[in-house]
């Protein structure tokens, strides 16, 4: 006999649905999987098997082979377990094909017969969605943030076999218990998804912990605000891991298209997701510079993974070291870092992720760490610019930021901690952001550069002190308009009007100093 | 072939042989002229090299075609005793057995000569000191001597290029390359001035690439042909600390120009004080140690008399003039200390706000009174 039982499987951060199709036929017993499975799926015959027995259901001694349709494209991961168990009970009789008519399934078997869930559950079931969708009770949560989806929950094969029997009693069960996360055998739940919004969370760190660092202070928060990508240049231990940590903490809670988008992306990744099932606070990425290329990108050999790049999507990548990470990882930012997302293109197939993010580079001034100034650091100049160039032109130019962090000095190590805490920077960002959005752009950072002379028109005063910049060198042309962005983003802060004034400019100057903050200071 | 001098196409000749040190190079000539030492080493048959090291390689070298090379380069070969060869290299215990020259080597005989010397890495207060003593000193007719290398050195002979006239000292210069191979790179204007108008010395044959263990080397000659060794700003354990050495041994007073106990480019020099080396403030100091060193030397100078310090408008810098500073200009450019200073200190020290210490640097800037730099301020 023949059946077939729809569920999905993952191609980078979107579900595609699939067809579990199960064969019982007469002939010597054995089990085989067929349809480009990947070792997970395969291995999944042993899980099913024992699932059914530990469940006091009966194995078929007959011939069974389960195809994986459409049979030309990669499947993996084990929320094909429920499927394939299912589809040898219908096939063997065991359920009445009718049951499960108009049903998918998603989940993952313990040799035990219970549920567990899968990674990446919310684009599962958004692929799902013209289903009923049968998920195990610890997905119920992210299952739901898909949408308007009718789900059956259960913690145990034997629960969705016994459900199957009695579909009506098990949906009132599934809906009635809270957010539905039930299935006959299983305990309510109760979790709440109306949270929304809450800001508060004991561990963000704050910027109030920070003493001194005034002007990397106003870095960060210009950073914030027009969503400027921001290099920290300094000695080891003058706090730029410290800095970079607190940009998150004063970033605005996600819109929630975003969230979803985060949470689906941190849920394919299988990490682990806030109790109220959706990521609402941006996320904070810092790979170590031993990172591979995929790590950093996306990609892998089973499956397309989301990089470090997608998961700090919507929030902030800090690339601690910069310069010691290799120059393909490095150079492989250029392109999303440009367009917002990564098209990860491997032999099987293509993904694209989303990868808007704000980038935060530290890096010392030179190998020994003391550079900077002239006369303070021992590097050779050839060592010192071998050191700058690690980090390639075009990617320099990504940061509309970059500043020089000092030592704090000991009078402000042990004075009285001064600084604004991190809520009240917060709230200015969001007011910044806000009348940024007024003008149809996202961020200030993105706006285009013909757009400028209309959104950011400069007075007499702010011209004069971008002309002399400009004459002395300090500022490159293609410097113009990011400095234009940034003062943008400094007046929207200060709640400014339409036109950027002087001292506006100038603060956009000061946190953008030229490209040789990194390279030797002045020789003969 | 004609013009082409065969102890000096042999002396280039066995210079220019791999594996040749200054070391091996003096064993071979002690005692022999170049032509008679080449032709002991080809026959195998020279007591400074008993094992026959260089006999292969001299039997593989055309010695006429290495003498033609050079004579092409426009690179003079000297040798000790002969004309060219600088008389006050004659005596000394480690002077180079065969010294290449680009430019006019009798420059530096019969002129009071100063070597001025420090760190690669130096402070704006460094570079500008190094540039007006060296201007200064060359104004009054004395040999600046360096080595060509960036930071100090490249300041000092930069500043002796500019005060060039014709009662002027000319600069000097000893590296530690070939004179074909104009390293570093950035002084390469800086080498073809110096050797225009004075002379580049080094002891390293046509095509020697800079290695790291010729400068020391080379900062011994820079010593050994100096009255006075001054030392403008050097850290801690220092290139200088070779040349400052050199001249140790040889009995050549070494001075030392102080810097703040807070700059880490005046911790080598602030050490060389504390060890009991002269301080040197400007030209005029130089000169009183020259006297004092000639004139325990036997070989006294006619006085010259306080250095008149030149005419700072030359360097480029408007002098500050007109409206007096205001109270703001006043505190910013007092948080401005010698060492080069972040806009982060100036905050600190000043309590003003991000807008009005940028505002105020930039108008010191205009008025010539401080220096940007990547990203911090200095003093003019």
């Amino acid at each position: 006999m023949i059946a077939s039982i729809p569920s999905a499987v993952l191609v980078g951060v979107d579900g595609t649905q699939v067809a579990v199709e199960v064969h019982v036929s007469n002939g010597l017993p054995g089990f085989t999987v067929v349809g480009l499975p990947d070792t997970a799926v395969r291995e999944s015959r042993d899980r099913v098997r024992a699932a059914l027995l530990s469940s006091g259901l009966s194995w078929p001694l007959r011939r069974v082979t389960v195809n994986l349709a459409p049979s030309g494209m990669k499947k993996g991961g084990a929320g094909l377990d429920l499927p394939i168990a299912v589809g040898v009970l219908v096939a063997s009789g065991v359920i009445d094909p009718g049951r499960v008519e108009g049903l998918a399934f998603v989940g993952e078997l313990g040799l035990d017969g219970s549920l567990r869930g899968v990674p990446g559950t919310v684009a599962l079931a958004d692929a799902l969605r013209r289903f009923r969708l049968v998920v195990p009770t610890e997905s119920a949560k992210e299952s739901r943030l898909a949408g308007d989806v009718d789900l059956l929950t259960s913690t145990t094969l034997a629960g969705v076999v016994a459900g199957l029997a009695h579909q009506e009693q098990w949906r009132t069960a599934s809906r009635s218990s809270g957010c539905g996360g039930a299935g006959p055998d299983a305990p309510a739940t109760g979790i709440s998804t109306g949270a929304f919004g809450t800001l508060e969370d004991p561990h963000t760190p704050d910027l109030a912990d920070v003493r001194g660092q005034r002007v990397a202070r106003r870095a960060l928060e210009v950073a914030a605000a027009g969503g400027h990508h921001l290099l920290l240049v300094g000695p080891p231990g003058s706090g730029k891991s410290m800095l970079a940590a607190r940009l998150p903490g004063l970033l605005p809670v996600l819109s929630r298209p975003t969230a979803l988008e985060v949470t689906r992306i941190h849920s394919v990744a299988g990490l682990r997701l806030p109790p109220t099932g959706l990521i609402e606070r941006p996320p904070y990425r810092a790979p170590h510079h031993g990172v591979s290329p995929v790590a950093m990108i996306g990609g892998g050999t089973s499956g397309m993974r989301p990089g470090e790049i997608s998961l700090a999507h919507g929030g902030v990548l800090f690339l601690d070291e910069m310069g010691e990470f290799p120059v393909p990882v490095l150079d492989a930012l250029r392109q999303p870092l440009e367009e917002g997302q990564v098209r990860v293109s491997r032999a099987r197939g293509t993904a694209t992720f989303p990868a808007r993010f704000i980038l935060v580079g530290a890096m010392n001034p030179c190998p020994c760490g003391e550079g900077g100034p002239p006369g303070r650091c021992r590097c050779s100049p050839v060592s010192r610019e071998r050191y700058a160039r690690r980090l390639s032109g075009p990617l320099l130019d990504r940061f509309d930021i970059a500043v020089r962090v000092e030592r704090p000095e000991s009078d402000e190590l042990l004075g009285p901690a001064g600084g604004e805490s991190s809520s009240v920077v917060a709230a200015r960002v969001a007011r910044a952001r806000r009348r940024a959005a007024e003008r149809g752009v996202g961020v200030n950072a993105q706006l285009p550069a013909p757009a400028l002379a209309d959104l950011a028109p400069m007075s007499r005063a702010a011209v004069a002190v971008v002309e002399r910049s400009l004459r002395s060198g300090a500022l490159s042309g293609r410097g113009l308009h990011r400095v234009q962005r940034l003062a943008r983003t400094v007046a929207d802060l200060e709640g400014a009007g339409a036109v950027l004034e002087e001292a506006h400019v100038r603060q956009a100057l000061v946190l953008r100093p030229p490209r040789e903050l990194l390279s030797r200071g002045e020789g003969q | 072939m004609s013009g082409v001098d065969p102890e000096q196409a042999c002396a280039a000749a066995l210079t220019g042989l791999p594996e040749m040190t200054p070391v091996r190079l003096a064993a071979l000539l002690d005692g022999l002229s170049p032509l008679d030492a080449w032709e002991a080493v080809r026959s195998a048959n020279h007591p400074g090299d008993p094992r026959h090291r260089f006999t292969p390689a001299v039997r593989a070298t055309d010695a006429e075609a290495v003498g033609e090379r050079y004579a092409r380069a426009g690179v003079a070969v000297l040798l000790p005793g002969r004309p060219g060869y600088p008389a006050v290299l004659a005596g000394d215990p480690g002077a180079p057995a065969v010294l290449f020259a680009e430019g006019d080597p009798t420059v530096v005989d019969g002129r009071p000569r100063v070597a001025i010397v420090g760190t690669r890495s130096p402070t704006p207060y460094g570079q500008q000191v190094a540039s007006e003593m060296a201007a200064d000193l060359a104004g009054v007719g004395v040999v600046v001597v360096s080595g060509l290398a960036i930071g100090i050195d490249g300041s000092a002979h930069a500043g002796v290029v500019r005060g060039a006239g014709p009662t002027a000292g000319p600069p000097v210069a000893v590296v530690g390359t070939g004179l074909d191979q104009r390293y570093p790179p950035q002084n390469e204007r800086l080498w073809a001035a110096v050797a225009s108008t004075g002379v580049v010395f080094s002891e390293a044959a046509l095509g020697t690439p800079p290695r790291p263990r010729v400068f020391p080397a080379r900062n011994r000659i820079i010593a050994a042909l100096s009255d006075v060794v001054v030392v403008v700003e050097s850290h801690h354990k220092g290139g200088s600390t070779y040349t400052v050495e050199a001249a140790a041994r040889r009995s050549i007073p070494v001075c030392a120009v102080p810097g703040s106990v807070r700059s880490r480019a005046s911790d080598g020099t602030n050490q060389l004080l504390f060890d009991g080396c002269s301080p040197v403030r400007d030209a005029t100091d130089v000169m009183a140690a020259v006297y004092l060193a000639r004139a325990s030397a036997g070989r006294p100078l006619d006085p010259v008399g306080a250095v008149r310090p030149r005419d700072r408008t030359d360097d480029g810098v408007e002098p500050a003039v007109g409206r007096r500073l205001s109270p703001i200009q006043r505190s910013v450019l007092d948080a401005v200390d010698d060492t080069p200073t972040t806009l982060e200190t100036i905050l600190i020290r000043t309590d003003l706000s991000i807008v009005s210490a940028a505002r105020a640097c930039d108008e010191l800037a205009d008025r010539g009174r401080l220096r940007s730099g990547a990203g911090w301020w200095s003093k003019v």
